[in-house]
């Protein structure tokens, strides 16, 4: 389809580049580099993480905040480290999902992945207990994941019986990994994420 | 490194499924003579989840800053823990104004830049040294092994300590201890699907599958490898991964760390050999 240029959003590229990690974007010179070299591209051949910068760039800022490809990047650095420009792919694209966060944040966008409800959880465990607490992920991100407790438990348990039983047979999910690891001076971590956000 | 002593981070999957891998660090550094001295009250890194570079620097700010009042370097067994840590310091340490940031949300972030974060295999290599090593090797780990990096070995480069498409570091360290690298190259610095695992199990399960079994046509009797998040991917999951693809693999992944523990003599107890999902007995009887 082509581009409706009455459509596009000029200042898309400078949302993105006034976002942390998002600064090198329009150095890109369309290379394709960072696709040729990408590992998601041998399991998802439609992947094109080229097409979602010159998207930015164009400011298609609505397909691309709504690009579910956004959510299968593994952070694995590939394209960065290939990247004859130095734009940081990695990061650019890290950028462009916190926008696309925000606008869920705002009603203005809905997020099919459950990608960002995962890192939230995550970083919730963090502000709480200074350190990662696997069960209290779990807890968190199924039920929202799934719509409810009773459903989020029972994916829970169909993904993590087995493993869990696993872990416990050979002492990885001992009494050490069944509570959460407290640091002391919790409140500051909580300063950073009252401070910076998650 | 200051002397022969080092703040040691172990991260967050040290307290649970990789107990492992703490265990065979502070083992091997025991064993070696280098004293590990936790860093107090550390927090998470972030690991791949934080995706704002600012609250990445603040949450390593914190630990930088504690390791800092000792003067130690910090040593960690996790690739992301040390990218998190080092891509921190790195930023903290050429921008005064980011300093400052730090210190404003809490004093606790003071961080003066004046550390280094390293990851245990640049210190095996780069720091101890293979002469070192090769001296205190007291068994041979008579075993074919794949070598496997991973992504936070040899990339980004601002971190990197080895070469971002054929890395050596593990090489020469499995061929010191007398085992023999199997023909990897190609599969060595894939990711291991990992950061996908709770989202796109689908996808994850599909890269993880593709390094087990290039191991396996390799002809390798067990992967090596030196992340947490590699080894809950390739071990813990490894049965997981075999029931959903209905493919049968029985690839035994161990440590860096465990390896390097056998040669040097330590019990492979000790080493949290036994903790392995997928057994390695087989691994351990062929160390003589």
């Amino acid at each position: 389809m082509p581009i409706k240029t009455w459509e596009l959003d000029p200042n898309f590229r400078n949302e993105i580049m006034n976002e942390p990690g998002g600064e090198h974007l329009a150095s890109c010179f369309q290379c394709s580099t960072c696709t040729l070299g990408c590992p998601i591209t041998e399991i998802v051949p439609s992947y094109n993480p080229r097409k979602i910068i010159q998207m930015s760039l164009l400011g298609m800022r609505e397909e691309v905040l709504s690009n579910p490809d956004l959510w299968i990047c593994l952070i694995c650095q590939t394209c960065t480290a290939r990247c004859p420009q130095d734009v940081v792919v990695s990061d650019v694209l890290g950028a462009i999902r916190r926008i696309a966060e925000k606008e869920e944040e705002a009603g203005k966008l809905k997020i099919e992945s459950p990608r960002p409800l995962f890192d939230k959880a995550f970083l919730h465990q963090l502000e709480k207990y200074g350190r990662l607490y696997d069960i209290g992920l779990a807890k968190e991100y199924y039920p929202k994941k799934e719509g409810s407790f009773i459903k989020g438990m029972r994916a829970m348990m169909k993904d993590y019986k087995d493993f869990g039983m696993r872990m416990f047979k050979k002492g990885k999910m001992g009494p050490k990994a069944i509570l959460p690891e407290k640091i002391k001076r919790t409140g500051e971590v909580k300063k950073i994420f009252e401070k910076i956000g998650d | 490194m200051n002397g022969r002593k080092l703040a040691y981070y172990p991260g967050c999957p040290s307290a649970g499924t990789a107990v492992d891998q703490d265990m065979s660090t502070r083992a091997v550094f025991e064993k070696l003579g280098i004293e590990l001295a936790e860093v107090e009250d550390w927090n998470c890194c972030g690991a791949a989840e934080a995706e704002n570079p600012i609250l990445v620097y603040a949450l390593n700010a914190r630990t930088l800053a504690i390791a800092e009042k000792d003067g130690l370097d910090i040593v960690t067994p996790c690739s992301i823990c040390y990218y998190n840590l080092e891509r921190s310091n790195m930023a903290l340490k050429e921008d005064e104004s980011l300093r400052a940031k730090m210190k404003e949300i809490d004093p606790s972030l003071d961080y003066r830049g004046g550390i280094k974060a390293r990851h245990v295999l640049d210190v095996f290599i780069n720091e101890i040294g293979m002469d070192e090593l090769k001296s205190k090797i007291v068994k041979k780990v008579n075993i074919k092994v794949a070598p496997y990096y991973g992504c936070y070995i040899g990339r980004p480069p601002t971190t990197a300590f080895d070469d971002p498409d054929d890395p050596i570091l593990m090489d020469q360290l499995i061929e010191l201890i007398g085992g023999e690298c199997v023909d990897f190259s190609y599969m060595k610095t894939k990711c291991c699907g990992g950061p996908l695992m709770m989202t796109r199990a689908d996808i994850a399960f599909e890269m993880a599958k593709n390094v087990l079994e290039a191991a396996k046509r390799a002809g390798a009797d067990c992967i090596a490898l030196a992340c947490p998040l590699c080894g809950m991917m390739l071990d813990a999951k490894q049965p997981d991964i075999e029931k959903a693809l209905n493919i049968e693999i029985g690839m035994p992944v161990i440590y860096i760390t465990q390896l390097l523990g056998l040669a040097l003599g330590i019990d492979s107890k000790k080493l949290g050999l036994d903790k392995a999902a997928v057994d390695t007995k087989e691994i351990v009887g062929k160390v003589v």
